[in-house]
């Protein structure tokens, strides 16, 4: 560590510079709206810098008459001239783009993907551009839409989960205002929790993530909320299939605040209540969410953002079953500008994820309860030191209390009020990272992030031989050390951009995980079980290395990216043969096994950002294996989200001023899975022989969705359209599971059988916006 | 109470709602393997139901015949070392009428045949009485189905775990049916057989004038892990992502298990 901080100063002690220099800073938002705008490329002279994540941005240059030119995707390129001979501030209005066809054409050298930039693995979508994107029943879906991308691969039909090169689906960290997010899915994995409505930006990074991130294994998946209109009131909602929303949004004082409010809610259930029979109407299914936001600007250097997410979702079955579960989060976030080099960002975030099951049935009368809670305080400092060197550093401090289950029961029940002990733990980081223009052609990012993961008591903590019996009990009292993990993650990443259309880029990454998701099931379920690293479960590791070519093809026209990874994962966890999810006990480590993981592949992506037609190609080969001992003879074996060949096919076509069409087609290699090499009988019914893990495989998965979108007639201050799209086009069953069992009509004779879910989905949606 | 089947549920929510699952016969090109033992032995607290059955896998392929292996050496010791010899009645059927389990006896199960041998030990634990079984209506998803009832007391002490086989009029309902106590230690315990009847498959669903037999084992906690671990992860119909053999008592590299249980049955007529 010492020694990265030794380098670091040696590298900025190197950079002395004798010409006179000024700063130009400031923030860029929408005209419109008054929203921030994220990553929008500014360009003076040579010189180019992105906006952060509040819109601000900074360059320092020598004296000087320059031009400058800022654009973003979906604005038109703001361009003007500047005579630098002292620091300004320049804040920037940018401009919607207008629906004309004709200005769509244009490409802007400044919408461009910047290929100097040391950033690879990186995936940026904004809402604007996944609106036309064909979805199941017509829920837009950034989760669903991100899957499409290479490396992404979807946890299956319907499911919001996702596996970033060859990590498991609880190694993304998913960010909503800076908030955690423990459970992204509704309705089982059928929807995600983010209305996209809601949402101005997301980034993915399945590799070289940024120091400022951790605590996830294999992608860093960054949600940005909209700010508000900040200028006049804008109410805007859909009706759809199985949902309703409603977005309003404006200003508390005109140029000062603003807020922002979105709320959805699914309405199938009101259609069970209209049914006469009992056994119908008495089963509960809907889920609702609440996004909410308020920004104060305080002043010329000080910005305060208070946001907000609330979801829940509810199951149940007559009065016998229910489940209900949801997240909740809060982040207040303050902005300054210490100078117009000097950006600090200052948030406390809250984030909260719990389940709950009642069961009432006769004598079986109880509840069972689950928790996992952040309390987390991040400080961040973006220091543009000069034209050389931009510098971000900061701390982080999380305290996660996690209640692993609690079971409450009534008096007359015949099951016994219990609770498993509740689990402490304080994770804290500090990180840097320096962003270094070595020369005009070569940028180089490189910095590290230090973690220490605490576990606190009181509680009971175990050693457990290799059968997974306990062997002693070791008690702790309240706010006693358990055991602190320290670890290093270094960061590097270099790009060198050859010419003005291609580059060349290398990046390394180490991430730590101390949180880990207990699941055993083929898809997500709510009552998946998170666990903190304890004395037996080690902090995951992973290495990633990964190169990535960039190129610029026909005019700018299209952008082309290949990218290959290397990774591997250490301490990776799995559930023991036979293991008991609901086990009473606080030993959870008895039930689990440990070992690693390695991933590699190549992904392609030729996308299309401008003109009529827009759209891109995706292709991965890849390679994801596990090793873990006790499984498999202790060989390595497929991983679950093992697939050789992923491929994802999105377009769509502006006919015209009121008619957009879309498709997109998916194609991947079934998941690898365990079938039996035999079977037997025992108790009177045949069970089945199993000799290797994910030894085969679900046959390949493809489907086409189709998409329309029309514009209906627009009147100043009133647009609406309608959205249609046909979700599996050509009715492919992919198999969602294959089971086995005996035949119904010949007991004598086994057979396998698939479940398909969803064949031919129509769906017709109507937004509109005043 | 163990396996809330969240993934099962997953599909009926689905279904409900799209209207949409739909389910195939597929064919699957499944290798091979080589054979294994298989032995299911038990030590009964009832005369005449200490058996042993001795088999061995077969390839998905063939049929559900029983894969008899016969000329087995088998034998059953006692903690005071009284050896039991186990003779083949059937093929692959070995029994001794004589042995009768008692409560709080270790046996020790010993299987030789074409070299190999096989060994297991079990306790046969502490008998508890199922005093009440019963028929009542559920609705289940729209459904009006007929399931099993029964109530114990449970002694004080966690470990009592039972396993249940239903018949209706006389044919075995292919479900693990199995309570344990960790939740219910020391309780008046009522709960129910659940189980979803296939709705085209009309000689599974209970119905009025049905005979109804309920045999109940008290078993040890490694022969309960036995069955929760084989409907965990070997039934073929589970969701789980790692199916997986069962995790067996018995030493020498059979499957199946070996257990020292008591018995009890109760019948009556659907009212």
């Amino acid at each position: 560590m010492t020694k990265t901080y030794l380098l670091l100063l040696l590298m900025l002690a190197t950079v002395s510079s004798f010409a006179q220099k000024f700063t130009v800073s400031g923030s860029i938002t929408s005209k419109t709206k008054g929203e921030t705008v994220i990553g929008a490329t500014v360009r003076i002279g040579k010189a180019a810098t992105v906006s952060n994540e509040y819109g601000f941005y900074s360059i320092t240059l020598e004296k000087g008459e320059y031009k400058l030119e800022v654009g973003a995707i979906g604005f038109e390129v703001n361009t003007q001239k500047i005579t630098l001979d002292r620091n300004i501030v320049l804040n920037i209005g940018l401009v919607d783009e207008s629906k004309e066809l004709e200005s769509v054409t244009v490409t802007s050298s400044t919408t461009r993907r910047s290929l100097g930039n040391t950033q690879m693995g990186v995936e940026k979508l904004t809402t604007k551009e996944i609106k036309n994107i064909p979805v199941l029943l017509g829920e837009r879906d950034i989760l669903k839409t991100i899957q499409l991308l290479p490396g992404i691969k979807s946890a299956g039909d319907g499911n919001s989960g996702f596996y970033v090169r060859g990590g498991a689906a609880d190694q993304n960290l998913i960010l909503l205002d800076e908030a955690p997010v423990y459970n992204a899915s509704h309705l089982l994995g059928f929807f995600s929790t983010f209305n996209s409505d809601a949402i101005k930006d997301i980034t993915m990074y399945k590799a070289g993530m940024p120091a400022q991130y951790g605590g996830r294994l294999s992608s860093v998946l960054d949600i940005k909320m909209n700010d508000g209109n900040i200028k006049d009131y804008d109410v805007s909602g859909g009706i759809g299939l199985i949902s309703a929303k409603l977005n309003v949004e404006g200003p508390i004082q005109k140029d000062k605040s603003s807020f922002l409010i979105t709320g959805r809610r699914t309405y199938v259930d009101m259609f069970l209540k209209l049914s006469k029979d009992s056994a119908v109407n008495n089963n509960k299914l809907y889920f609702y969410d609440l996004n909410a936001k308020a920004n104060y600007i305080l002043g010329k250097k000080d910005r305060l953002f208070i946001s907000g997410y609330f979801g829940h979702d509810q199951l149940g079955v007559g009065e016998t079953f229910g489940l209900g579960w949801g997240n909740g989060t809060a982040t207040a976030r303050w902005n300054h500008i210490f100078s117009n080099k000097l950006f600090s960002n200052t948030s406390l975030i809250f984030s909260n994820y719990n389940y709950k099951i009642s069961i009432r049935s006769g004598a079986n009368d109880f509840d069972i309860f689950s928790q996992i809670r952040d309390w987390n305080l991040k400080e961040e400092m973006q220091w543009y030191l000069n034209g050389k060197h931009s510098v971000r550093f900061g701390i982080n401090s999380i305290y996660h209390t996690i209640r692993p289950g609690e079971v409450t029961a009534s008096s007359s029940s015949s099951i016994n009020s219990s609770y498993l002990q509740k689990r402490y733990s304080w994770e804290n980081a500090a990180f840097i990272s320096d962003t270094w223009k070595a020369s005009d052609k070569i940028n180089v990012t490189y910095g590290a992030r230090l973690t220490a993961f605490s576990i606190l008591g009181k509680g009971d903590f175990y050693n457990i031989d290799a059968n997974g019996k306990v062997l002693d009990t070791m008690t702790y009292k309240s706010g006693e050390f358990v055991k602190t993990y320290f670890n290093i993650e270094p960061r590097a990443a270099v790009s060198y951009q050859y010419s003005s259309s291609a580059s060349f880029k290398a990046s390394y990454v180490r991430n730590v995980q101390n949180l880990h998701l207990l699941s055993n099931s083929t898809s997500s379920s709510p009552t998946d079980k998170w666990v903190a690293s304890t004395n037996i479960i080690k902090p995951e590791v992973s290495d990633q290395v990964s190169i990535g070519w960039y190129k610029d093809l026909h005019n700018r026209e299209y952008e082309l990216t290949i990218e290959a990874y290397y990774k591997t994962m250490q301490n990776q966890v799995d559930y023991r043969d036979g293991a008991d999810l609901f086990i009473n006990s606080n030993a959870i480590e008895s039930q689990l096994l440990f070992g690693k993981g390695r991933a590699y592949g190549i992904e392609w992506l030729l996308k299309k950002k401008t003109g009529r037609f827009t759209g891109w190609l995706s292709y991965t080969l890849s390679k994801t294996e596990r090793k873990i001992d006790g499984i498999n003879n202790n060989e390595w074996y497929n991983a679950k989200q093992d697939r050789t060949h992923d491929i994802a096919i999105v377009g769509s076509y502006q006919l015209n001023k009121k008619w957009v069409l879309s498709a997109n087609w998916i194609y991947y290699t079934g998941s690898a899975v365990t079938f039996p090499a035999g079977k037997y009988q025992v108790g009177g019914q045949t069970v089945y022989y199993y000799t290797e893990r994910n030894g085969y495989r679900m046959p390949a998965y493809h489907r086409l969705d189709l998409g329309a979108t029309l514009q209906l007639k627009e009147r100043k201050h009133w647009s609406h359209e309608l959205t249609f799209s046909l979700y599996n086009a050509y009715g492919r069953e992919n198999a969602y599971t294959i089971e086995f069992r005996d035949n119904k009509d010949n007991p004598n004779k086994t057979e396998a059988y698939q479940v398909a879910l969803f064949k031919f989905i129509p769906s017709v949606s109507y937004n509109f916006k005043f | 109470m163990k396996n809330f089947g969240i993934t099962r549920l997953a599909l009926w929510v689905t279904a409900a709602f799209f209207f949409a699952s739909c389910e195939k016969v597929i064919d699957i090109d499944l290798n091979s393997a080589a054979k294994k033992y298989v032995i299911e032995g038990v030590v009964s607290d009832k005369a005449g139901q200490s058996k042993v059955l001795l088999s061995t896998t077969k390839n998905f392929s063939d049929d559900n015949s029983f894969a008899s292996v016969s000329g087995a050496t088998i034998t059953v010791t006692d903690n005071i070392g009284n050896i039991t010899t186990f003779a083949e009645t059937a093929p692959g059927i070995y029994t001794a009428p004589a042995l009768v389990g008692a409560v709080g006896k270790t046996y020790s199960l010993s299987v030789t045949t074409n070299g190999n041998t096989f060994t297991a030990v079990s306790t046969m634990p502490q008998k508890v009485m199922v005093d009440t079984v019963f028929v009542s209506d559920e609705l289940l998803f729209g459904d009006v189905t007929k399931l099993v009832n029964y109530a114990y007391q449970d002694p004080l002490g966690k470990g009592n775990n039972l396993r249940f086989v239903e018949y209706i009029n006389g044919l075995q309902v292919k479900n693990i049916f199995l309570r344990d106590d960790d939740y219910t230690d020391g309780n008046y315990v009522q709960s129910k057989l659940w189980y979803m009847p296939d709705n085209n498959d009309d000689k599974y669903k209970i119905k009025q004038g049905n005979k109804i037999d309920i045999d109940i084992f008290c078993i040890s906690q490694d022969v309960y892990k036995y069955w929760f671990s084989l409907d965990q992860s070997a039934t073929g119909a589970s969701q789980s992502a790692s199916p997986a053999n069962p995790v067996t008592n018995i030493k020498g590299g059979a499957l199946g298990y070996f257990s020292a249980q008591t018995y009890q049955t109760k019948s009556f007529i659907v009212p």
